[in-house]
C-alpha cells in the first residue's frame, strides 16, 4: 500500500466538537478502501497511544439491539469492560450467545431488555449469535481504548478527541483475510492528522 | 403343376415377392431391434448415469445434511469453540453414528484436523481433500469422492457455525459392495467403483458385481467388454482419480429383443407359409377359370356350341367368360350364315349342290347298308335361257323361285330333298324310293308345273325335263348317278316326254358302247369296215366322173352298222384318226386301181371336224397320193360347215395346205351350218354340197326350192361347182337340171356301191348314155343298187 493513496485523501478533515476534551485535543481522520479501492464500510479504526497513557475513565456502554432477526448494528466497537445491553425489539426471543474466547456468555431465550448488561472484561473479538436464528450475527471488538471511531458509508471515521499524543492507529473489519494481522499505523496527533488503510476482505 | 404353368408361375413370383417382403422385413426388423436394443442399452447406460449422478449427490446432500445437523448442535458447537478435544472428539463420533457416517473428522479453519471419529486424531495433520474445504466454502457444503487408507469414500464437509464458520465437519461414507449393491438396484445397471492407477490401470474398489466376475485390474481398452455394454464417469475426486463404471449385460438387455426375434422368425416362416398356400390357392383360383376356358375353347373349336360356360364369379374371369360365350354364339350364328351360305342357295332357300351332294352321299350310304331303293331326279327348265333373255333375269329368278315351291309341294316326305344345282338346274333326292315311285313324283311334278305362272304380269309357261335314276340298279356311286340322271334327263328333253329313266343306250360311256369302240378297233383290224361308192352325175354331160367314198361296217353279229352310229362316237374317242388314215388310204388306193384300169374317176373323202384342226392331214393325204401314185387332182375332201365353224383359222389353214397339194375342195351339207359367207368367201373350196333336206323338200316346198335354186347361183357366182345330194325322183332331177345344177347325186341315180358293183354300174349306165344320146335320157330301172 503506498502512501501516496493516503495523500491523496488528505483534504479530509476531523469534525469533532467534544466538550468534554480540552482545547488541544485532535482528531483522526481514517479513510479505509479495501483492495479494489472502494470505501469499506463498518471497518473498526482505533488509536492507542505509544506512550500507553490512557485516561482513567469509565468505558462507556454501548447497545446492540436485535431488530426483525438482526443484530443492529453489525458491527460494534467497545472499550475492554464496557457493558454492553442487547435490547431484544422484536415480539420474538432471542437467545444471545458467543463462544469468542474473549468473552462467551449465553443470554436464555428472552424478550425485551436483559436485566443485567454483559460486561466484556477482555479485549479482543465477541462474534455473537442467537441460538435459535442461525442468520443472526454481530461482531463485538473490544478494544484497550477509548479512542476508536467506525467507517461510514464511504469507509470515513474521525477518532475524535484525541489528546495530542502519538497514536498506534489500527484498523480492524470482520471480513478481512488475515484478521490476526490488523494493519495499523502511527500517527502524531498534534494537529488533525490522517491515515489510510486498505484491506484485504473478503467477499460478502 | 408344370413349372411354366400359369399357376406355377403366379405361386412362385407370390411365394418369392413374399420370400422377398419378408426377409426384408425381417432383415430391417432385426437390424431396427438389434440398433434398438443397443441404443437402449445406451439410453439405460444414459439414464443410469443420471440416476447414479443423481444418487451420489442425494446421498452427498443427505450427508451435508446429516453433517450440518452435527455442526449446528449447539452443544458440539459449543465443545468446538471451547476446544474440549475429546468431547468434541466423542461428540462427533456421536453424531457420525447417529447418520451412520463411516469416518467423522473436524477441522480448523486451516485445514487441521482437530479431531477424527477414527481414533486418536493425527493432530496437526492436514485434512487429505483441501479442495473439498474450499467448495464448501463457495457452497455452504460440498461433497466429493475421497480415497481414505485406500478406501474410498464419499465425503461432505460442511462448516461449523458460531455464527461464523470456526470449524469444519467431514463426513465420509464408504463406499463399499453393499452401495455398488444399492446403487445397482437403483440403476438397474452394474456398478462398479474403480481407482485409476499411475499406470492408467484401474483397480475395481467396489462392485456390484459377484467377485469373479470383476475383471482387475482393468484398463480403459477392457472396458469396452464386448458382452457389456458400459460407461465410465470420472467421479469428483480430488487425489487419485476415481471412476464408477456402469455395465448393462448386453446378453440381458437383448433378451426381450431376442424374444422379439424369435416371435419375428416365426411370424416371418408363419407369413411365408401361408403367403406359399395363399399363393397356391389364389393361382388355383386364376387358373382354373383359365383351364375352363381352355375346355371350353376346344370344345368350340371342336364345333359344340350346345352348352355355354357357366358363370359364377363375378369377376374379370366371368366376365372373360362371359364373352367367350358370346363368342361362341356369334360363332355359332355365323356358322350357321355361313352355312347357309355355302349349303343353300340364295334364291330359292333351296338347299345348293354342295349340301345335296352331301346328303346324296349319306342316303346311299344308308340306302346300301339298310339295303333300300334310293332314286335321284335331276331336271331342267325347258326354254328358260330364252324366258331369262327375253324378259329378263329378274323375271327369271321369280321363275326359278315359283318353280322351287311348286317342286318342293310336290314332295311329301321330310327325307326328300330337292335342290337347285344351279342355273335352272334343279335335282330331287328321294332316299327311300325305288323307280316307280319316283316316276309318279315325277309326273306330280310335271303335273304341278303345268300351271302357267303369273310373275309381275307376265304369263310364263314353263316345261321341264326330268331324268330319273335308281339305286342300285343304275351305279352306286354318286357321281355315276348324277351323271346317268343327266343323261337320262337330256333322253327326256330330246325326246320331248316330260320325264325318262336312264337307259345305256343313251350313254356315251355306257358299257354297250365301250364294247363297240373294242368292235371297232376289231373291224379295222379285221378288214370288217368297206368303202362304197356313190356316183355323182354331171347333169350337162350325162357323165360320171365322181364318186364319194363312203364307209360301211359290215358286223359278224349285228350287221350293217350305219356311220352315223359309229363316227360321232368315234369322233369323241378320237378313233377317228386311225377309220379317216384307213378311209384315205382305201380311196386312194381304188382310185389308182380304176386307173389302172382305165376308169377315171375322181375320188371325194369325207373329213371329219377334228381332222381338219389336225394339222397333220395334209401330209397323210400327201404320202399317200405318192404311195399311190395318184394325182392330187382325182381326190376330193369332204367337210361340213361345222367342220370349219368350231375353229375356222385352222381348218382354213389346213384347207389351204390341201388344197395346195392340188387337192379339191367339197363343202358337204351346205345351208344347215349356219355358215357365213365371208369365211365361204375366205376358204380355197372348189364345190359345195346342197343339203339333202332342202334337195328332198324342193317340190314340195317354195322355200327349199329358193333355197337350193339360191344355192347354186351363189355357187356359180362364186365361180364353184354345185352337188345336189338326196336325189331320189326324176322330178328332183329336171328341176336341178332346170336350176342349172352342175351335177347330182342321190338313190334315184346310184345308192353308194362297192367297187365291182359301181364298176358295173358305170358300165351300164355309159351303155344307156349311149343309147339315150340316140333316143332320150332314161334311167335303167334294172340297175338297182345293192
Amino acid at each position: 500500500m503506498g502512501l501516496n493513496k493516503w495523500l491523496i485523501s488528505a483534504f479530509l478533515f476531523c469534525a469533532s466538537s467534544s466538550p468534554f476534551i480540552g482545547a488541544n485535543a485532535t482528531c483522526v481522520r481514517v479513510q479505509v478502501t479495501d483492495q479494489l479501492g472502494a470505501p469499506v464500510k463498518d471497518a473498526i479504526v482505533y488509536a492507542m497511544p505509544v506512550s500507553g497513557k490512557l485516561p482513567a475513565t469509565k468505558p462507556a456502554g454501548a447497545v446492540i439491539d436485535q431488530i426483525k432477526r438482526q443484530f443492529v448494528p453489525l458491527v460494534s466497537v467497545a472499550q475492554t469492560g464496557a457493558a454492553i445491553t442487547f435490547p431484544n425489539k422484536d415480539n420474538i426471543e432471542h437467545d444471545v450467545y458467543s463462544f469468542s474466547p474473549a468473552k462467551r456468555f449465553e443470554l436464555n431465550l428472552y424478550h425485551g431488555i436483559p436485566a443485567k448488561p454483559v460486561v466484556f472484561d477482555n479485549p479482543g473479538l465477541v462474534v455473537m449469535g442467537c441460538n435459535i436464528h442461525d442468520t443472526m450475527v454481530a461482531y463485538l471488538l473490544l478494544v484497550d481504548t477509548p479512542y476508536f471511531a467506525k467507517t461510514d458509508a464511504n469507509g470515513h471515521a474521525d477518532i475524535d478527541n484525541l489528546p495530542a499524543d502519538s497514536y498506534k492507529v489500527t484498523v480492524w473489519h470482520y471480513r478481512m483475510t488475515e484478521p490476526n494481522t490488523q494493519p495499523s499505523s502511527q500517527v502524531s496527533a498534534g494537529s488533525d492528522s490522517s491515515t489510510r488503510f486498505t484491506l484485504q476482505l473478503k467477499p460478502e | 403343376m408344370r413349372l411354366h404353368s400359369l399357376r406355377a408361375r403366379i405361386a412362385v413370383v407370390f411365394v418369392f415377392l413374399m420370400l422377398v417382403v419378408q426377409t426384408a422385413a425381417f432383415l430391417i426388423t432385426n437390424s431396427v431391434i438389434s440398433s434398438n436394443a443397443r441404443s437402449n442399452a445406451q439410453e439405460q447406460l444414459s439414464v443410469a448415469e443420471r440416476v447414479f449422478r443423481q444418487v451420489l449427490h442425494s446421498n452427498g446432500e443427505k450427508l451435508a445434511q446429516a453433517a450440518s445437523v452435527v455442526a449446528a448442535d449447539f452443544a458440539f458447537r459449543q465443545a468446538v469453540a471451547t476446544h474440549d478435544e475429546n468431547t468434541v472428539a466423542s461428540a462427533l463420533k456421536n453424531h457420525g453414528d447417529r447418520v451412520k457416517a463411516d469416518v467423522v473428522m473436524l477441522l480448523d479453519l486451516d485445514g487441521k484436523l482437530i479431531a477424527d471419529s477414527n481414533g486418536p486424531a493425527l493432530e496437526g495433520a492436514t485434512f487429505p481433500f483441501p479442495t473439498l474445504i474450499h467448495a464448501a466454502q463457495r457452497n455452504g457444503d460440498a461433497s466429493s469422492i475421497g480415497m481414505i487408507g485406500g478406501r474410498p469414500y464419499q465425503l461432505v464437509a460442511v462448516p461449523v457455525k458460531a455464527p461464523v464458520t470456526i470449524a469444519w465437519i467431514a463426513m465420509g461414507f464408504l463406499i463399499d459392495d453393499k452401495m455398488a449393491s444399492e446403487m445397482s438396484k437403483l440403476t438397474s445397471l452394474d456398478v462398479s467403483f474403480l481407482d485409476g492407477r499411475a499406470d492408467g490401470q484401474w483397480t475395481v474398489l467396489a462392485s456390484s458385481l459377484l467377485p469373479s466376475k470383476r475383471s482387475t485390474p482393468v484398463n480403459a481398452a477392457g472396458l469396452a467388454d464386448e458382452n457389456y455394454a458400459s460407461r465410465l464417469i470420472k467421479l469428483q475426486s480430488p487425489g487419485e482419480p476415481v471412476a464408477v463404471l456402469l455395465q448393462r449385460s448386453l446378453r440381458d438387455a437383448l433378451a426381450p429383443f431376442q424374444r422379439l426375434r424369435t416371435a419375428l422368425w416365426f411370424i416371418t416362416l408363419c407369413g411365408v407359409l401361408v403367403s406359399v398356400i395363399g399363393s397356391v390357392l389364389t393361382a388355383r383360383s386364376v387358373t382354373r377359370p383359365i383351364a375352363a376356358l381352355t375346355r371350353f375353347s376346344r370344345r368350340i373349336g371342336q364345333g359344340n356350341y350346345a352348352e355355354p360356360l357357366v358363370v359364377s364369379h363375378n369377376d374379370e374371369i366371368a366376365e372373360l367368360a362371359t364373352s367367350f360365350n358370346q363368342m361362341q354364339e356369334g360363332i355359332a350364328d355365323r356358322e350357321q350364315r355361313i352355312s347357309e351360305l355355302a349349303y343353300m342357295d340364295r334364291l330359292t332357300g333351296l338347299p345348293n349342290r354342295a349340301l345335296f351332294s352331301d346328303r346324296l352321299q349319306q342316303a346311299i350310304g344308308v340306302a346300301l347298308r339298310a339295303g333300300h331303293p334310293l332314286s335321284l331326279m335331276m331336271m331342267d327348265l325347258d326354254r328358260f335361257k330364252y324366258v331369262n333373255d327375253t324378259l329378263g333375269h329378274p323375271i327369271g329368278d321369280l321363275l326359278l323361285c315359283e318353280v322351287a315351291k311348286r317342286l318342293q309341294a310336290s314332295l311329301h316326305r321330310a327325307s326328300d330333298t330337292v335342290a337347285r344345282l344351279g342355273g335352272d338346274e334343279f335335282a330331287v333326292l328321294l332316299p327311300t324310293e325305288d323307280m316307280e315311285a319316283a316316276k309318279m313324283i315325277a309326273a306330280r311334278m310335271l303335273k304341278a308345273l303345268e300351271e302357267p305362272t303369273m310373275i309381275e304380269g307376265q304369263l310364263v309357261d314353263i316345261g321341264v325335263s326330268i331324268g330319273i335314276v335308281g339305286f342300285p340298279q343304275n351305279g352306286s356311286d354318286m357321281n355315276v348317278l348324277l351323271q346317268r340322271a343327266d343323261i337320262a334327263m337330256y333322253t327326256a328333253k330330246r325326246t320331248n316326254t316330260g320325264f325318262a329313266l336312264y337307259d345305256e343306250k343313251h350313254d356315251h360311256h355306257s358299257a354297250e358302247r365301250l364294247s363297240l369302240m373294242s368292235e371297232l378297233r376289231q373291224a379295222v383290224e379285221h378288214d370288217q369296215l368297206t368303202l362304197y361308192y356313190q356316183p355323182k352325175v354331171d347333169l350337162a354331160t350325162h357323165t360320171v366322173k365322181y364318186v364319194e367314198a363312203l364307209i360301211r361296217w359290215e358286223h359278224p353279229t349285228r350287221g350293217f352298222v350305219a356311220p352315223d352310229q359309229f363316227i360321232p362316237f368315234a369322233e369323241q374317242t378320237g378313233y377317228i384318226k386311225t377309220i379317216s388314215r384307213w378311209v384315205a388310204d382305201k380311196a386312194i388306193h381304188q382310185c389308182a386301181m380304176w386307173r389302172e384300169q382305165g376308169i377315171e374317176l375322181a375320188v371325194s373323202v369325207n373329213v371329219s371336224a377334228r381332222e381338219l384342226i389336225q394339222s397333220t392331214l395334209p401330209e397323210m393325204f400327201q404320202s399317200m397320193l405318192q404311195k399311190y401314185d395318184v394325182p392330187a387332182e382325182w381326190i376330193w375332201v369332204e367337210i361340213t360347215e361345222s367342220a370349219i365353224l368350231d375353229d375356222p383359222d385352222h381348218a382354213i389353214e389346213t384347207l389351204e395346205r390341201l388344197r395346195a397339194l392340188g387337192i379339191r375342195i367339197s363343202i358337204d351339207d351346205f345351208g344347215t351350218g349356219y355358215s357365213s359367207l365371208s369365211y365361204l368367201k375366205r376358204m380355197p373350196v372348189d364345190e359345195l354340197k346342197i343339203d339333202k333336206s332342202f334337195v328332198m323338200g324342193m317340190t314340195n316346198h317354195k322355200d327349199d326350192e329358193t333355197i337350193v335354186r339360191s344355192t347354186i347361183d351363189l355357187g356359180h357366182n362364186m365361180g364353184l361347182k354345185v352337188v345336189a345330194e338326196g336325189v331320189e325322183t326324176e322330178e328332183m332331177l329336171e328341176q336341178l337340171k332346170e336350176m342349172r345344177c352342175d351335177l347330182v347325186q342321190g338313190y334315184h341315180l346310184s345308192r353308194p356301191l362297192p367297187p365291182a358293183k359301181l364298176e358295173l354300174w358305170l358300165h351300164g349306165w355309159e351303155s344307156n348314155q349311149r343309147e339315150a344320146a340316140n333316143f332320150k335320157l332314161d334311167l335303167p330301172e334294172s340297175i338297182e343298187p345293192v
